[in-house]
C-alpha cells in the first residue's frame, strides 16, 4: 500500500510556503539587475544560492510537519513516521532546488562566472549541503521542542552565528560544522571533510527526528 | 474485542505529575459503547490511547488480539480504525469529496475505482452527497462533523472512535448525528465519548463513567438508573429559601406556589414535603459525581 498521493500533497501544501521562497528569489533577481557589476553579481548569486536558500529551507522545514491542521487525523492512520518525514521535507527540498537552479540559470545568462566555486559538482554541493543541513536542523528543532517556533529559532540562530563568525568557523574543529564553507571558502583544504561531516550531521538530525516522530502525543 | 487492563497514563514528572488515567479496566464488545465524564476526566486521553496516538504509561490494551502498546500492534489497530477527534482539523481548501478521498488514500485504499465508490457511499451515508464538490471552508459545524465521520468510515473500520462528536451542534444536527452512530454500531464497535448525558442515554446499551481518570461506573443505563433509586426528590419551596443539606439541585422550575426543585442526594429527610421521584440518567450521573470525592 502506497498511502501517498502527490495530488493531495500539493493541494494541501500551504501557499505561503511557495510565496516565501519566490519572494526571496525575486528580490535577489531584482538586486542582480539593479547592481549590474560582474563582481557584485557573483557575490549576490552565491549569497542567494549558498546562504539564503539554506535559511529559507530551514525555516520552511521547521513548519513542515507540525503546521498541519489534520495532524491528529493523520496520526490516526497507519502511515509510518518515515513517510510523514519524507513526504513533508522532500517538497521543501524540491522547491529550494528549483529556486537555486533557476537562479543559477538566471545568473549564468546574466554573465556571472561561477568558476571561483570550482567545477559544476562543487557549485551544486555548495548549496545542496547547507540546504540539506538547515532543512534537517529545522525539522529536528521543531520536533524536539514540539513547536515550530523552536525549529525556526534554531535555524535562525545557527545561521546568524555562522554568518557573523564565518572566518572563525573555518579554523579548528569548527570547520566541520561550517555550513557555508562550500560557498564562502570554496578553496578550503578540508572542504570535502566539511561536506561529509555536514551530510552525516543532516542524516543524524533526520534519524532523531524520525525517532521522535514515533511519540505522536507530543505533537497534538 | 477491546480488553483494557489496569491502564494508566501520567503526564509530567515530580510534583507536577498529572494522572490522566489511573487503573482503568474495561472490556468493550461490539455495538455502541458510551464513555461519559466531566471535562478533564481523561476521556480524550483514553480515546487517543485507543486510537494509537498516545502511549499508555502502564497497563495493557488488546484490540482484536493486537497489543496496542507495541508499534506493530498500533499499526495493525490503526488499519482497522475510524477516528473522529474532539478538535477536528481539516484541509478546508479541499472539497468534502477530496478530503475523504485523501484520507482513504492515507488509510491504504489504493484501488481508485473501489475508493471512488466507497467515498461516494460514505458521503451519501452522512447526507453530504449533494455538496460533495463544495469546499469544506464553506460548511457549517455540523456539516464539518459529518465530513469527519465520513473520513472515519471510509475504510469500513471495525472500530469507530468518536470523541465529543455532538459538541457545538444544534439540536437537529445532534439527533441526526446520534442516529447515524446507532446505525453504524450495528456491525462494529462504536466508542462514543461525551459529557452530554442525553447523548449516551439515547444511544448506548453499555457505558462507563469516567472521572479523575478512574471508572466510577460500568453497566447499562438501566443499571445506572437503578443505582440512583431512592436518591432523587422533588421539593417545592416558597420565598427565598433554598434547599441545602448536601443536596444537589439538578433543575428548578418557577411555579405559582413557589419554586420546584429536583434534588439529588443521600437523604432529603430534613424536608418532610420532599417527594421521592424516578431518577433520570442526568440524575444518575449527578449522583455518581457526588459520590466521587469520597473515593
Amino acid at each position: 500500500m502506497k498511502r501517498f498521493s502527490l495530488k493531495y500533497t500539493l493541494l494541501t501544501y500551504r501557499l505561503d510556503q511557495l510565496w516565501f521562497p519566490l519572494a526571496f528569489w525575486a528580490f535577489f533577481v531584482i538586486l542582480t539587475l539593479l547592481l549590474s557589476n560582474e563582481e557584485q553579481d557573483f557575490n549576490i548569486a552565491r549569497a542567494y544560492i549558498g546562504v539564503a536558500v539554506p535559511l529559507i529551507g530551514g525555516f520552511m522545514a521547521a513548519y513542515a510537519i507540525l503546521d498541519d491542521p489534520a495532524i491528529e487525523l493523520r496520526f490516526a492512520t497507519p502511515i509510518r513516521a518515515a513517510q510523514i518525514l519524507f513526504e513533508r521535507t522532500i517538497l521543501i527540498f524540491i522547491i529550494q532546488t528549483v529556486s537555486a537552479l533557476a537562479f543559477i540559470v538566471f545568473a549564468l545568462l546574466s554573465g556571472v562566472d561561477f568558476a571561483p566555486l570550482g567545477n559544476a559538482l562543487n557549485l551544486h554541493l555548495a548549496w545542496i549541503v547547507p540546504t540539506l543541513t538547515m532543512i534537517a536542523l529545522g525539522t529536528f528543532g521543531a520536533i524536539l521542542g514540539a513547536q515550530t517556533m523552536i525549529g525556526s529559532f534554531l535555524v535562525g540562530l545557527v545561521w546568524i552565528i555562522e554568518v557573523i563568525i564565518r572566518d572563525g568557523m573555518a579554523v579548528n574543529n569548527w570547520k566541520y560544522a561550517y555550513i557555508f564553507m562550500g560557498i564562502l571558502a570554496p578553496e578550503h583544504p578540508d572542504l570535502i571533510g566539511n561536506q561529509v561531516a555536514l551530510f552525516a550531521l543532516s542524516a543524524t538530525f533526520l534519524f532523531f527526528t524520525w525517532l521522535l516522530l514515533h511519540k505522536q502525543e507530543r505533537y497534538i | 474485542m477491546i480488553q483494557i487492563t489496569n491502564l494508566t497514563k501520567t503526564y509530567g514528572a515530580g510534583n507536577k505529575t498529572v494522572h490522566a488515567l489511573n487503573g482503568v479496566d474495561l472490556q468493550i464488545n461490539s455495538g455502541m459503547f458510551g464513555l461519559l465524564g466531566p471535562n478533564g476526566a481523561g476521556k480524550t486521553t483514553f480515546m487517543r490511547i485507543l486510537a494509537g496516538i498516545v502511549n499508555p504509561s502502564g497497563g495493557s490494551i488488546r484490540v482484536d488480539g493486537h497489543d496496542l502498546t507495541t508499534e506493530v500492534g498500533k499499526h495493525a489497530v490503526k488499519s482497522m480504525l475510524g477516528y473522529l477527534p474532539q478538535e477536528l482539523g481539516m484541509y478546508t481548501e479541499l472539497s468534502a469529496e477530496q478530503f475523504v478521498d485523501y484520507m482513504a488514500i492515507l488509510k491504504g485504499l489504493d484501488d481508485s475505482k473501489k475508493r471512488n465508490k466507497r467515498v461516494s457511499e460514505v458521503l451519501e451515508m452522512v447526507g453530504l452527497h449533494d455538496v460533495a464538490k463544495r469546499k469544506i471552508k464553506g460548511f457549517s459545524g455540523g456539516m464539518k462533523r459529518r465530513v469527519g465521520i465520513a473520513q472515519a468510515l471510509v475504510n469500513d473500520p471495525k472500530i469507530l472512535i468518536v470523541d465529543e462528536p455532538t459538541a457545538g451542534l444544534d439540536p437537529e444536527e445532534r439527533i441526526r448525528f446520534r442516529n447515524l452512530l446507532v446505525n453504524l454500531a450495528a456491525d462494529r464497535v462504536v466508542l462514543l465519548s461525551t459529557h452530554i448525558v442525553e447523548d449516551i442515554g439515547q444511544t448506548c446499551r453499555d457505558l462507563a463513567v469516567l472521572a479523575k481518570g478512574r471508572i466510577l461506573f460500568r453497566g447499562s443505563p438501566a443499571d445506572m438508573l437503578q443505582a440512583t433509586e431512592g436518591h432523587v426528590w422533588t421539593l417545592t419551596m416558597s420565598g427565598l429559601e433554598k434547599p441545602n443539606h448536601d443536596l444537589t439541585v439538578v433543575s428548578m422550575l418557577h411555579l405559582a406556589e413557589g419554586t420546584q426543585y429536583r434534588l439529588v442526594g443521600a437523604s432529603a429527610e430534613s424536608y418532610p414535603s420532599a417527594q421521592l421521584t424516578q431518577p433520570g440518567l442526568e440524575d444518575a450521573y449527578v449522583w455518581l459525581m457526588k459520590q466521587e470525592p469520597e473515593r
